[in-house]
């Protein structure tokens, strides 16, 4: 059974679990009433009105990964992962891939850890869904719903840890899901549930650079 | 060299400090670490306790506004609205010759203000602690980092200062509540 979080709950992850290494972050959302939105954009008014809407292009979500070290700053630009970066030097974390429309149930994009072989020198992993091209496309999360992150054991395939993301993020163009960081020697995940404004993945680094 | 208490941990504070009349109790936090979030304002309340663990009256929950209590032994030097900066964000004075021997114990909380409007608990809240100082001297005797203890709360009583034996000593409690102060308030007989 999954432990369903709440925004501000940490948890423990590999206490109690000591053969836990190989977990799967899966994070996934879906594009607000894509119905009306398509009706809308054949007609005259829904040209009009459709304004605000990102102007009928699909939003792209994409999900990245900061491995921060003790001080909480990302060391060199090879430790963010993200779609033009899919794996960590040591191979410890890696990114699935792209996923363009976020269309369809379930994950929309993963990213596969090894806790075990995340080198000491990273002490956090801090997960970012954001918008491509958020400001030329005039999109945020305002266009997007039920938004979560969940947390797989790769051995056994259980989920363990479910956060759905409840709050109204309009206006926000960056989403903090959650962290998964040392605390000892153990692993724990923080549901962080946070949207900032940045417009694009390098903006969130640089606040950790 | 203060020492360093982990929860549950109950130490001496004027056996180990003989001539110890005046502390300041110190507690503190940080915030905020996402730019999207609402601002935290966090506050910290002392409660007077009789020897039955409730307040004998209103008067005896000392906060912002209801700043000073126990005939003038016990005085809360006021609210910080951010949470910003280093050091003790809230401070509390306290005389301990001159408690009313009425008070047995005197309990320190943090609580989240509007907490649950706000969308707010302790997960978001870092490197909290209670720290109690000789107020004379302004040396560090007893501190207490509540680290990972907390995350759904929306209340803790950090820490209580009781009486044993004609000495005070100190406990750290780290018991947490999700009701805010409202709870905390009832928890401790007042309405």
């Amino acid at each position: 059974m999954a432990i369903n979080l709440v925004k501000g709950q940490k948890i423990d992850l590999t206490k109690g679990r000591s053969g836990l290494s190989s977990v799967m972050i899966g994070l996934g959302w879906d594009p607000v009433a894509k119905d009306k939105e398509k009706k809308k954009s054949g007609g005259f008014l829904g040209g009009l009105l459709g304004g605000g809407g990102g102007g009928g292009a699909s939003v792209d979500c994409d999900a990245s990964v900061l491995l921060l070290d003790e001080k909480g700053k990302l060391q060199s630009k090879q430790n963010l992962i993200y779609f033009g970066n899919k794996k960590s030097q040591d191979g410890s974390v890696v990114h699935s891939g792209d996923n363009l429309t976020g269309d369809g149930a379930g994950d929309d994009e993963t990213i596969n850890v090894n806790l075990s072989a995340i080198p000491p020198s990273v002490h956090k992993l801090v997960f970012v869904v954001n918008i491509y091209q958020a400001q030329q496309r005039k999109q945020d999360f305002g266009l997007i719903q039920n938004a979560f992150i969940r947390l797989v054991d790769n051995s056994s395939k259980e989920e363990l840890i479910h956060y759905n993301l409840t709050e109204n993020y309009a206006g926000k163009t960056s989403l903090i899901p959650g962290e998964l960081y040392r605390h000892g020697s153990e692993w724990k995940f923080s549901a962080i549930g946070e949207g900032t404004l940045d417009p694009d993945i390098s903006s969130i680094a640089n606040k950790y650079l | 060299m203060g020492v360093n208490l982990s929860k549950g941990q109950k130490v001496d504070l004027t056996k180990s400090n003989p001539g110890l009349v005046n502390v300041t109790v110190g507690v503190g936090w940080d915030t905020n670490k996402y730019d999207g979030g609402k601002d935290f304002d966090l506050d910290s309340s002392v409660f007077l306790l009789a020897g039955n663990g409730k307040c004998a009256s209103e008067k005896d929950f000392i906060f912002y506004n209801n700043a000073t209590g126990g005939d003038g032994s016990v005085v809360h030097t006021g609210d910080n609205k951010t949470g910003e900066g280093d050091g003790d964000d809230e401070q509390v004075n306290i005389n301990l010759s001159t408690v009313p021997s009425t008070i047995e114990k005197i309990a320190f909380s943090i609580t989240i203000h509007d907490a649950e409007s706000r969308g707010q608990n302790f997960g978001q809240v870092s490197n909290s602690y209670v720290r109690i100082m000789n107020a004379d001297s302004q040396e560090e005797l007893i501190r207490y980092d509540l680290g990972e203890d907390f995350s759904i709360e929306t209340a803790v009583v950090v820490g209580e200062l009781y009486r044993h034996n004609n000495e005070w000593k100190f406990n750290a409690i780290g018991s947490g509540y999700q009701g805010g102060l409202g709870a905390l308030i009832q928890d401790f007989g007042l309405n």
